[in-house]
């Protein structure tokens, strides 16, 4: 019998729904071309070559290390690729990411990645080339509704605001907004303009973002509502607080 | 006797808190119906800074140009919105304003909004109001300002130009 991974205890939509995102087991909503991706990144011009850091590693001469020999480089990683990051920020108002869940999606799914988890945002740090690939994976699916979430490098306040009288979340810097029924993004995720208008597609409805979130809310599903996750984090909590306190007794 | 207090009147204050952040449009037209209701006395907006220019990271000093940081007109005065407005607190003259003044949010509003009553907006002068301001005279230690109705309006710190304006002097006078 071959091994599945149980990434997450309950029966509610919203446990269902972490559970797609840590396993990356998501559906595809948009394509967001990788010219249009990499300039909402901002990190480099589109179509321009990858600046790098340091030299392909093939051509390094690397030491012999038996963790190397194991350990298959990232394709940015072997190339030399600048560390970049990206940010995204998702309203509290059933954005279908949470910070947690965005983090979880990158380290179990992808390889090089740094990721920081806050109480409003999420960002991630990889290899550049690396990053493109994570960052189009999640703004693609059903892990972003761009309505409820947005790339954002700085200025991230919107989280826990209440929603705009469009249904979008509050965005300071105006990077995206709602154009007739499709999000337009005309700046890069830190405010400055960019020299096209990315379409990222339509905004889910309410009912939609209700069902595809993975947040517990009172006015949605309620955290107290899956009897086997209120039993998981207990246990969780139960056991470190125990094995911090006294380690032999936290088996 | 020396006189210390800057506002004695036993007016009410409301916090009227809608459920979504306000459009210019929108905005608009709540405050052009709270205007309407007679025994308002003052009106405070609340929101979410707009600013001007990007204030951190990679893009600092690049141009906003956010569309909704637009001018709006309220009663006879025209005044560019600083924030997207999130709430409004509403000062009026007695009880018998509550019921006009709820029911004027109800035609300006589209959707739900909390009508809270409460102490929002200071009545007295405070210590920095009197650095700023000073007192009348040597005398009289009530607060140096023509209309003491202004305290509290705006951060003491802050000036008054684009952030204060005064709606219905020619129809007061």
């Amino acid at each position: 019998m071959t091994y599945k991974p149980q990434y997450y205890p309950g029966n509610t939509s919203v446990a269902k729904n972490r559970r797609k995102h840590m396993s990356d087991d998501v559906e595809k909503l948009r394509d967001i071309s990788d010219e249009d991706l990499t300039a909402i990144l901002g990190h480099r011009a589109p179509g321009s070559d990858y600046p790098s850091t340091h030299p392909p590693l093939a051509e390094m001469g690397e030491p012999a290390c038996s963790v190397r020999e194991v350990v298959t480089p990232t394709p940015g990683a072997a190339a030399g690729d600048r560390i970049r990051y990206a940010q995204f920020a998702d309203s509290m108002y059933n954005a279908p990411a949470t910070p947690y869940w965005r983090s979880y999606h990158a380290a179990i799914n992808f390889r090089g990645v740094d990721p920081g988890t806050l109480s409003g945002r999420q960002v991630n740090e990889m290899r550049e080339r690396d990053l493109e690939e994570y960052t189009k994976r999640q703004a693609e699916t059903e892990i972003t509704d761009w309505g409820l979430s947005g790339l954002r490098g700085c200025t991230v306040h919107g989280h826990s605001l209440r929603l705009e009288e469009n249904g979008t979340m509050f965005d300071m810097l105006d990077r995206r907004r709602l154009e007739g029924s499709s999000i337009i993004m005309d700046k890069d995720q830190v405010g400055v303009p960019i020299d096209r208008k990315v379409n990222l597609g339509k905004p889910m409805s309410e009912a939609e973002a209700a069902k595809r979130t993975t947040f517990y809310r009172i006015d949605n599903v309620a955290f107290r509502s899956d009897k086997e996750v209120i039993e998981h984090v207990q246990t969780v909590w139960e056991r470190r607080t125990r094995y911090g306190f006294k380690p032999e007794s936290g088996r | 006797m020396v006189n210390t207090v800057s506002v004695t009147d036993k007016t009410i204050q409301v916090k009227v808190f809608p459920a979504r952040l306000l459009q210019p449009e929108t905005a608009e037209k709540l405050l052009n119906e709270i205007d309407k209701v007679k025994g308002v006395l003052r009106m405070l907006i609340g929101g979410k800074n707009l600013p001007r220019k990007v204030t951190c990271g990679p893009g600092t000093g690049t141009d906003v140009n956010h569309p909704d940081k637009r001018v709006i007109q309220v009663g006879d005065q025209a005044f560019e919105l600083h924030v997207m407005v999130g709430h409004v607190i509403v000062e009026v003259e007695d009880e018998s304003v509550l019921e006009p003044l709820k029911q004027s949010c109800e035609r300006g509003l589209p959707f739900a909004f909390e009508f809270k009553r409460g102490f929002f907006i200071k009545k007295k002068a405070t210590l920095t109001d009197y650095g700023k301001y000073g007192f009348r005279s040597k005398t009289d230690e009530r607060i140096n300002l023509d209309d003491e109705r202004m305290l509290g309006m705006i951060d003491p710190h802050a000036k008054a130009e684009g952030r204060f304006c005064i709606i219905g002097v020619d129809n007061a006078a």
